[in-house]
């Protein structure tokens, strides 16, 4: 049987589904048998969601966006004057 | 995004940047309008301050139009923006003082000599619903992402939240994708023991209440 060290090695793997059959029976035969691997195994995955689900709404806010607007049409007129 | 999407993503964008290297304008400011905001986020995601976000998506804006016709296409257009995006935040990183990183090691799980998991493991992964919205579940969530040393910081946002592939990182990166691989997983192990302490702070709490 594997240690949970091993377990925890795994579990990169195991979330990302790129484990053998093998793999993963034994790690399945693992969680059986270790309450605490399971817990840690559903929170590893609630981290990486969570923090998705943060970060990864992140706008332009209003003021940035209009100066980035205005950057970029004086940047124009300037090339375009070339 | 369907394969076939991609493909026509891509051909449209390899169009553009033709056009821009024979400068062609209008196809700059499609290409800035594309990228703009994967720039401002992760520059922002990086630095937490919206001047700085603001500075650095402008240079790289800029770097774009200056520097297109050094673009020779052995990577993606977008790793090569991607690249522009780094290399401008953490220019603008070195120039402000900045406070000494945890060491993430101490914040790996432990195990006894038999390899058993070491600690309590407290499994909240059920309880975060309610909390997700709050602002300061929000806020524990930036600090500890704010915390993580670089070189895991930049994997973690190019893949787990601008949702990159692990290729893709390893070219940005010019990494071999073990190496992406094992500092994902490490940013991972370490926000989780982080978040641990305040979900389950926030349980017991509610237990006693
Ligand atoms: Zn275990």
């Amino acid at each position: 049987m594997i240690c949970c060290k091993e377990c925890i090695d795994l579990l990169y793997d195991y979330f990302e589904g790129s484990l053998d059959q093998d793999t993963t029976k034994s790690l399945e035969e693992h969680f059986e048998d270790c309450p605490p691997c399971i817990a840690f195994l559903n929170t590893y995955k609630s981290t990486t969601l969570l923090c998705r689900d943060t970060l990864n709404q992140i706008e332009i806010p209003d003021e940035v966006r209009h100066t980035l607007q205005s950057f970029l049409k004086e940047h124009k007129k300037e090339q375009e004057k070339k | 995004m369907s394969f076939t999407q991609q493909k026509e993503d891509k051909e449209i964008e390899e169009a553009l940047v033709r056009d821009l290297q024979a400068g062609d304008l209008d196809a700059y400011d499609k290409i800035a309008t594309l990228y703009q905001k994967k720039i401002y986020a992760l520059s922002f995601n990086l630095m937490r301050n919206q001047m700085d976000a603001q500075d650095v998506t402008q240079e790289v804006l800029l770097t774009l139009f200056r520097k297109i016709n050094t673009f020779q296409g052995k990577s993606a257009f977008s790793s090569w923006v991607y690249r522009i995006t780094l290399n401008a935040s953490y220019m603008k990183l070195r120039s402000k003082k900045k406070e000494p990183n945890v060491s993430i090691d101490e914040l790996l799980p432990s195990f006894n000599g038999a390899g058993f998991q070491q600690e309590k493991i407290q499994d909240w992964s059920g309880s975060t619903e309610s909390l997700l919205f709050t602002n300061e579940t929000r806020e524990v969530i930036k600090k500890a992402v704010d915390l993580l040393p670089e070189k895991e910081k930049v994997v973690f946002l190019l893949r787990d939240v601008e949702c990159l592939s692990t290729e893709k990182v390893s070219e940005i990166l010019d990494l071999t994708v073990p190496a992406v691989k094992s500092r994902l997983h490490r940013a991972r192990l370490f926000l989780r023991k982080k978040l641990s302490g305040y979900f389950e702070e926030y349980n017991s709490q509610k237990g006693e209440a």
